[in-house]
């Protein structure tokens, strides 16, 4: 890493943002794109019904905040640290589709999940090393 | 299922990871040579373009195929990207990254399978 970033601008912090901002997107298409499916079966296949949800257009904005805030990250952390700690996401998704939206995980999955949260862990202790030597 | 899923389904890896190495590689040398220099635009230009190739190629398999069969292949992302990391952008990668980065592939292949 560079130039010591703190605060807001730590690229820890932006990768965080990065997450959550992809985790939400990914649902609020989830949510808009299904419910706006009764206007037009045809057209609701190339997602263009979709864009009449604001949920959608939201998504869209958080699209461009999550790729800005990756560049960002990119700047700052190695690849092979920031692109699988990035991957969270895909514990996460499945996560809040059982919390918020009642969808259910099989144990296959929960497996799985473990797995990807046993290989985070592998991946974030270096980077707890890495933050003390600067 | 088509021969050509077993062409296209590699390609958008490949694309994917190229942009991903693209990217990181232009916002690295940002950091010394700032936005204005020609190297770090046209990395950045090739980034997007390999990752719009991605996105076009993820789409057109989607049309065809089940996302069940095409989402565990973009879990085999993170363990390439991590190897690629180290090989093309000298990455310092030790038995622990690897290893990491090798169990969160599995997890996400197991998790989208299932």
């Amino acid at each position: 890493m560079r130039d010591r970033r703190s605060g807001v601008a730590n690229p820890w912090f932006i990768l965080g943002l990065e997450v959550i901002c992809v985790l939400v997107y990914e649902l609020l298409q989830k949510r808009g794109a299904s419910e706006t499916v009764s206007l037009s079966q045809t057209w609701s296949w190339i997602g263009v019904t979709a864009l009449t949800s604001p949920m959608v257009w939201l998504a869209m904005l958080l699209m461009i905040v999550s790729l800005l805030s990756w560049l960002y990250v990119l700047r700052y952390i190695p690849l092979s640290i920031a692109f699988p700690l990035s991957r969270v996401v895909d514990v996460l998704i499945p996560l809040s589709c059982w919390l918020i939206l009642g969808e259910n995980i099989s144990p296959r999955r929960w497996l799985g999940i473990a797995l990807v949260i046993i290989g985070l862990m592998l991946t974030a202790k270096p980077v707890a090393r890495l933050e003390e030597k600067l | 299922m088509n021969w050509i899923v077993f062409i296209l389904i590699p390609a958008a890896l490949i694309a994917f990871v190229t942009g991903q190495l693209f990217l990181k590689h232009a916002m690295e040398s940002s950091a010394e040579k700032g936005f204005r220099d020609a190297r770090v635009i046209s990395f950045l230009i090739y980034g997007v373009l390999s990752m719009s190739v991605n996105f076009f190629l993820t789409l057109g398999l989607l049309a065809h195929l089940d996302l069940s069969f095409v989402y565990p292949f973009q879990g085999l992302s993170v363990i390439i990207i991590s190897l690629a990391a180290a090989i093309v952008l000298r990455e310092r990668l030790n038995l622990r990254l690897t290893l990491g980065a090798l169990l969160i592939s599995v997890g996400i292949v197991i998790v989208s399978l299932s």
